[in-house]
């Protein structure tokens, strides 16, 4: 199984959000996450916020990275707060480090990781239609994803290849060059092969002839999207107020 | 209905391969016409016509008149035929834009502009006429290269299209998705479509062509009805270049080989992590706790797409990470990671490698060989023996596809490897090319080489093969050299209903 960034097909989910409330959320999310402080309104605001990715994994069925980032959030945010000040300069440095990239960065990640492990490709190409953003931008976006695996395929073949030559390591350092060469110029034809008959094939099926492109694939916003929507809106309007803003 | 008037074309690049002259074709609304010949005669460039991708995306200069449903392809942009004619192309791999099944089959028409609901009724007529439920929503990227094919063939019917245009649709499929193929045609004929399709394999068309199209250089030499053509002897048809149109019946096999050396194979095992199933759950791809294979055969790996048999091969070069098992040769065990260095695989898509700017330069990063002088005497009697010499300072990328295939080989024997495995060496030859594939195998086979030939194609293992792997399910099923038995296996397991 090659890897896929974003999902292919459906699986069960309880709990579906249009991809655009996802962006959305975030994008405040990480706007308010990715602020420093840890005091006044602060203190309480984050660890609630925090726990909404925790939910949200947990609705798409990721219930072990739910588990992962809850408890890397807590105990950076324990150590931040309550930890620190018993430590020496140096062990103070490199904790808090990790520890500031535990609560404000690692969050944001867990947000985007929920949108790409719940969202399918097609539901994210008809959010990005609704958004008025142009074809010219999403054509070639949405053949990227389809894209990846099929370059990580050619990649390993042709490392495979490679290795079978006995054009390996010990190789590499008699002539970086004529290796580096060896793996990029069979790469690139073969990319270039595939582009050609992709195009050719996507002409054939009518791929952006200039009408309107309909969907099979249904979203939209419900309740639950404006509730959360709100809710963030909210968190953000509480947040810029009452703790003076961003730095 | 489709109108051809003195129509000829040449490619841009100076190349006459391809090209085609003065030609007058009419296909009728309903007419199913096969297009043959070998290689480089043009058929493929009259499918490229039909469907609009001549003149509109492959440039070249082009006379003449084709009228296409009343469209006169010349004059309109190729997404005026986009709705007409409907094209299933050679490589499964190369003609799919999203990463799921249904929305695969919605694509054509969501380019279109139908609405939903239309898409949605005609999702399920194509799903159902095609029975390819079980494929719905399922991930691309976990299918074979025949599920991928039905569903090119579903997206591209979804679209309801009057005529269908196949360039080679079964070059990649094992003989199981062959005959699936086979019923997608016959329901589009059933429909009423008319169906074009160009094609080296024959013997799956017999019973569903109204019309054969012999070409040569460019021109249509003979314009049969499908009763007449099926007239023509085996022999006749290979000294026009062209496959058999019977299924093969194994009858010139070869006596067995008489090596007394054998190879052991123990414990060959490989698992993936199951894909589908969420859970982490191995699945034994292959499972070979021991086979005996006598040195220096010529052994064909035959079995059904998804066998297992690429599994086989990739293990026997030891090119997993994960590869298991020993193999012993000459009273030597090698392990799995050892195992590169005395095994070679030429690969499919021989472009992944060639690496270096000439046919020499090719062969002499295999040989290795410190002497310069020497290496290059060594170089250019492989060479020779390979008929490649006049290309000694070619690109390997400008060659054709059976001349890389052939410089892939001299590597292979330059390396000095004793096992070389070749993974589907005919897929998408025509006759005279499968021979020339078959008499290299024997050339290396002569110099005392074991081959694993992995293939799907009949013919070449009537040409060449002298001992069998039969692989089914990760495991083997049987394994034998030429006999009654094995040969009546054969042909059961590459028998064509209606035959």
């Amino acid at each position: 199984m090659k890897p896929e960034l974003l999902l292919s097909v459906d699986t069960k989910q309880r709990f579906s959000l249009d991809p655009r409330t996802k962006l959305y959320m975030l994008l405040i999310f990480s706007i308010v996450m990715i602020d420093g402080k840890t005091d006044g309104i602060s203190f309480w605001l984050k660890p609630a916020l925090s726990l909404l990715p925790f939910l949200l994994l947990l609705s798409g069925r990721r219930r072990k990275a739910a588990a992962i980032y809850l408890s890397v959030f807590c105990v950076s945010w324990i150590t931040n707060l309550f930890l620190l000040d018993y430590l020496g300069t140096a062990a103070k440095i490199i904790v808090s480090l990790l520890t500031q990239l535990g609560m404000r960065w690692f969050p944001g990640a867990m947000m985007g990781y929920y949108l790409l492990s719940t969202t399918k490709v097609s539901e994210f190409v008809l959010a990005m239609q609704r958004m008025h953003i142009p074809e010219a931008f999403i054509i070639p976006f949405s053949v990227m994803f389809r894209f990846f695996p099929t370059i990580s395929e050619e990649a390993e073949s042709i490392g495979n290849a490679m290795r079978m030559r006995g054009i390996t390591g010990k190789k590499f350092f008699k002539n970086p060059q004529a290796v580096l060469e060896y793996r990029i110029v069979p790469f690139m034809m073969s990319v270039v092969t595939i582009g050609n008959d992709l195009s050719a094939a996507a002409l054939t099926r009518g791929l952006g002839n200039g009408k309107k492109r309909t969907s099979i694939c249904k979203i939209g916003f419900h309740w639950k999207d404006l509730a959360l929507m709100l809710v963030v809106t909210a968190v953000l309007l509480v947040f810029l107020f009452f703790s003076g803003g961003l730095k | 209905m489709i109108e051809l008037k003195n129509v000829s074309f040449q490619y841009e690049q100076g190349n006459s391969k391809g090209k085609i002259e003065n030609i007058d074709l009419t296909i009728h609304d309903g007419e199913v016409v096969l297009l043959c010949g070998e290689s480089g005669c043009g058929k493929t460039t009259l499918t490229r016509l039909m469907n609009g991708l001549i003149p509109h995306y492959y440039e070249g200069t082009l006379t003449g008149q084709m009228i296409v449903e009343g469209i006169d392809v010349k004059n309109v942009s190729l997404y005026a035929l986009s709705g007409v004619v409907g094209s299933v192309f050679q490589n499964p791999r190369t003609q799919f834009f999203t990463v799921d099944t249904t929305s695969e089959i919605a694509f054509g028409c969501e380019n279109l502009g139908i609405d939903a609901e239309e898409i949605n009724s005609r999702m399920e007529k194509t799903v159902s006429a095609l029975k390819i439920r079980d494929l719905l929503n399922r991930s691309l990227f976990a299918l074979s290269g025949g599920e991928k094919q039905k569903i090119a063939c579903a997206s591209v019917s979804a679209m309801e299209p009057k005529i269908f245009v196949l360039d080679e649709p079964s070059s990649n499929l094992d003989i199981e998705s062959i005959r699936e193929l086979k019923n997608v045609l016959r329901e589009w004929k059933a429909q009423g479509k008319t169906i074009v399709i160009a094609e080296h394999r024959l013997y799956y068309l017999m019973d569903i062509a109204d019309r054969v199209l012999y070409m040569t250089d460019g021109h249509i030499k003979e314009n049969l009805p499908i009763a007449d053509f099926r007239k023509k002897t085996t022999d006749e048809l290979q000294s026009l270049g062209l496959r058999a149109l019977q299924s093969e019946d194994f009858s010139r096999m070869k006596g067995a080989v008489g090596a007394t050396r054998q190879l052991y194979i123990r414990d060959f095992e490989a698992a993936y992590k199951n894909a589908s199933g969420g859970r982490k759950q191995k699945q034994k791809v292959l499972d070979i706790p021991d086979l005996m294979i006598p040195q220096g055969s010529v052994v064909g790996v035959v079995g059904n797409n998804g066998a297992g048999k690429t599994s086989f091969a990739n293990n026997l070069c030891g090119l997993f990470q994960t590869a298991k098992g020993c193999m012993s040769m000459e009273g030597k065990t090698y392990m799995a990671g050892q195992r590169m260095k005395i095994c070679y695989m030429v690969m499919q898509d021989v472009n992944h490698q060639l690496f270096t700017e000439s046919v020499l330069d090719e062969i002499l990063l295999s040989l290795d060989n410190a002497d310069e002088e020497k290496a290059i005497l060594e170089a250019e009697k492989i060479m020779e023996s390979l008929h490649i010499s006049e290309f000694r300072e070619a690109h390997p990328m400008s060659l054709s596809g059976g001349q890389k295939q052939r410089v892939a080989i001299a590597s292979a024997v330059a390396s000095g490897k004793q096992i070389i495995v070749f993974d589907e060496p005919t897929s998408g030859l025509d006759y005279r090319h499968m021979k020339e594939v078959a008499e290299n195998l024997r050339e290396l086979s002569s110099l005392g080489k074991t081959l694993f030939i992995v293939t799907h194609d009949p013919e070449l293992i009537a040409e060449c093969c002298n001992y069998f792997v039969f692989i089914e399910k990760g495991k083997v099923l049987w394994s034998d050299g030429w006999n009654r038995i094995s040969r009546e296996r054969l042909q059961r397991f590459f028998a064509f209903e209606g035959d």
